[in-house]
């Protein structure tokens, strides 16, 4: 197992990052609706349509889905022993996230900006 | 866990600095399981008469593996595991076969899976084990014959970190020195006994044993990259770097857990890993 990127520091390191960030997410999250609880379809679509809102969830959709990618190969490694089947679902999986975050990113930036 | 209660902790309790936090949570919850067992057999336990249940395995007989029971009575208070294991092999089947030597913790031979744990039975005291005891071969490697098991593959990955001193500069005229402060850095890391009880409860050792170091292997890379007399720093990192040699560790600390000299392999792969972090940055 060696092509390119199949390094062990990287994906390491991203795991770190990701999971970093995502906690700090979860928590910013978390205080802004406790601050201000949000009630009506219109001030939550407002809240995300504002810039620093959207740009945020994006980089914890891009987080999250590095984070289960890093999960998922190492799972697939530790388990999968065939070859073949490794690769037919580190592909299945690769692609599975790549559409989550090409349709998450989709779903954000149709929140015209108020 | 009370083995470890026997062993002079010398240079800090070294158990005390896993971090649950770093833990995932179905690890956690299986500690937390475990533990459980124990105090229920703590509980539950009486010191008259004793059963064990041990693995037995002899190729030549052509048989499948079974579990034989013995029992014993007229132990002492601080009779440990292996005074039980010689008065049965003495006293009621010559024929079971397992490996020890020093008898007090120090060879690293006697390394067995005693109720589910690995440890070595001549420090673990009886009286702590329940009235039923289970004793199986080390997790995951092939069997010899009963306990003995073949620890060829531990090895190969403990020769594979090269644990000697690697020096690049002419030899001084006299020993090589270092500081207090330099010296307290192998600290922890020197006392390891090569028992294999580590590896052989580490998952991602049983699921790549030919390509992942292992916590003990682990735990001697780093304490060759602490020796401040070491020069082979880099080409240390380089042998370790890629998805296997090091990288299959995910912190599940099972290692740490088991490990009846208190070290910590976990926290040494982890500051491998600053370390790589930073001769790459
Ligand atoms: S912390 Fe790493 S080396 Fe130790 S048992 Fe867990 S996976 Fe194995
Ligand atoms: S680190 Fe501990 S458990 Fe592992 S081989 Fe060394 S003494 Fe045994
Ligand atoms: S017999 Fe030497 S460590 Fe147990």
């Amino acid at each position: 197992m060696s092509w390119r990127g199949a390094n062990g520091l990287r994906p390491w390191l991203m795991q770190r990052l990701s999971a970093v960030y995502i906690a700090g997410f979860l928590l910013f999250i978390l205080f802004n609706l406790a601050a201000a609880p949000v009630i009506s379809f219109d001030a939550w679509r407002g809240w995300v349509a504002s810039p620093l809102v959207n740009a945020a969830i994006a980089l914890f959709v891009l987080a999250l889905l590095i984070h289960a990618w890093v999960g998922t190969r190492d799972v697939l490694m530790d388990y999968v022993k065939p070859v073949a089947l490794r690769f037919v679902l580190l592909t299945l999986f690769a692609l599975i996230f790549l559409i989550s975050l090409f349709w998450s990113l989709r779903v954000l930036f149709s929140v015209p900006p108020s | 866990m009370p083995a470890k209660a026997f062993l002079p902790q010398r240079h800090g309790v070294h158990r005390d600095n896993g971090n649950l936090f770093s833990m995932c949570i179905l690890c956690l919850c299986g500690k937390l399981f475990w533990q459980l067992r124990a105090w229920l057999a703590a509980m539950s336990r009486k010191t008259e008469t004793m059963r064990f249940l041990i693995y037995r395995y002899n190729p030549d007989e052509g048989k499948p593996p079974r579990m034989q029971e013995y029992r014993l009575d007229g132990f002492d208070s601080g009779d440990k595991l292996l005074d039980a294991l010689l008065r049965i092999k003495a006293e009621l089947d010559p024929t079971l076969s397992f490996r020890r030597s020093c008898g007090e913790g120090v060879c690293g031979a006697d390394s067995l899976n005693i109720n589910g744990r690995n440890g070595l039975a001549c420090i673990t005291p009886l009286n702590e084990l329940g009235e039923t005891v289970e004793i199986r071969p080390l997790p995951g490697r092939p069997v010899i014959r009963d306990l003995v098991v073949d620890m060829e593959q531990f090895y190969h990955q403990y020769r594979a970190v090269k644990p000697w001193l690697t020096v690049h500069d002419p030899e001084p005229e006299t020993e090589y020195l270092q500081t207090p402060e330099q010296r307290d850095q192998l600290d922890g890391l020197y006392e390891c006994i090569l028992c294999g009880c580590c590896s052989t409860a580490c998952p991602s050792f049983w699921w790549n044993p030919d390509k992942f170091r292992g916590p003990a292997a682990l735990l001697q890379a780093w304490r060759f990259l602490a020796d401040s007399r070491d020069q082979a720093t880099g080409d240390r990192l380089a042998e370790l770097e890629g998805p296997y040699h090091l990288f299959r560790c995910h912190s599940i600390m099972n290692c740490v857990d088991v490990c009846p000299k208190g070290l910590n392999p976990t926290q040494a792969i982890g500051n491998i890993k600053k370390l790589m972090l930073k001769h790459h940055v």
